[in-house]
């Protein structure tokens, strides 16, 4: 797969800029969002996570570097909130059940059919960092390098991940 | 690209696109009051009441040592003190002769007693500055803030870069 010039990686940022900040988030956002919503329980949730994201990000904006890819450095920020937020998940789901009994059913939301989507509650019971390859590889069309930037690997372990990702997906499919 | 790659492409665009396509929220702000919880909330209150007292006794220490020694609360009186003893006692050492240490510890002792008893007369401290345990029974008289004028002040200081001569110290047995 050729490597895709990614939206973000088309404009010039400055490290430590506010305005630039603010310009990254509207140019990144979606496609964080995107990722997160498989890698985190529902949309609520990974709305959180990608603002919690942003605040890291932001915390780190001075110490970014300008020669690195800032989605992939993005990215990788978001995947490590999906994994803090996979580990507090299973503390916070009895509280979270207590307090949605008695709540009035949802009305219709984009966010429901990614919930109710066998694709993605596959992708949710994957490993959080194969989870996120194969997204990145087949959502956000990122090569092997860029995902290995963003998950923070080598790009040779990423081919092996994605290969081990696939076959689980497919196990968790049934296929 | 195999079957489940071109599936896994499609669905994914599918069931996120319609997502990703809703206007972006503004950005959260990193809360001030965030950082104003962890300051007074929980461990960080503990440790900001214990540094902020810790701030608070010293600055009474130092106040108190200061006006158990000069009779003032003002430091710049106790530091002038200080300077002109520090002068005069160097005008009092004789030819050849050289440390000022007893003399101007001598000064400390005796205004830090005099002064102490009028500072817990006035209820403002403890009154130990300067005045050791050991130096209690000694009959100093109270010496008032006008008493410490140095003796040689009126007199033209010694010139002593002149009149020193050269001390070769000995060894004593």
């Amino acid at each position: 797969m050729e490597s895709i010039e990614l939206p973000a990686e088309r404009e010039r940022y400055e490290p430590g800029s506010e305005a630039d900040f603010e310009r990254l988030y509207r140019n990144t956002y979606r496609r964080i969002l995107g990722t997160l919503i498989t890698l985190v329980r529902d949309r609520a949730t990974a709305e959180d996570c990608t603002q919690e994201t942003y605040e890291r990000a932001y915390r780190n904006w001075r110490g970014w570097r300008p020669d690195a890819p800032v989605e992939a450095w993005l990215h990788r920020i978001a995947i490590n909130v999906a994994i803090s937020d996979r580990r507090h998940q299973q503390l916070r789901s009895a509280g979270e059940m207590i307090r949605r009994l008695g709540r009035p059913a949802a009305g219709p939301d984009p966010s429901l059919i990614a919930e109710n989507s066998d694709l993605v509650q596959a992708l949710k019971k994957l490993p959080t960092k194969q989870a996120a390859a194969l997204v990145l590889r087949h959502y956000h069309g990122y090569t092997n390098r860029e995902i290995a930037a963003a998950l923070n690997v080598p790009e040779q372990t990423v081919a092996s991940r994605l290969g081990a990702a696939r076959k689980q997906l497919q196990a968790v499919l049934g296929r | 690209m195999s079957d489940l790659e071109r599936e896994l492409e499609q669905e994914l665009h599918r069931v996120l696109d319609p997502i990703t396509a809703l206007p972006i929220p503004a950005r959260r702000q990193p809360e001030a009051r965030r950082a104003a919880r962890a300051l007074l909330g929980g461990a960080g209150a503990a440790l900001t009441v214990k540094v902020l007292t810790g701030v608070a006794v010293a600055a009474a220490a130092v106040t108190v040592a200061g006006a158990a020694t000069t009779g003032s609360l003002n430091p710049a009186d106790w530091g002038q003190q200080v300077t002109q003893q520090v002068a005069d006692c160097k005008a009092q050492l004789a030819d050849g002769q050289h440390g000022i240490g007893a003399c101007v510890s001598s000064f400390a002792s005796q205004h830090g007693s005099a002064a102490a008893s009028a500072a817990r007369q006035h209820g403002n401290g403890n009154g130990n500055g300067n005045a050791h345990a050991k130096d209690k029974n000694k009959a100093h008289p109270a010496t008032p803030k006008s008493g410490s004028v140095p003796r040689g002040l009126d007199s033209e200081p010694a010139d002593q870069a002149a009149t020193h001569r050269t001390v070769t110290s000995t060894s004593h047995p």
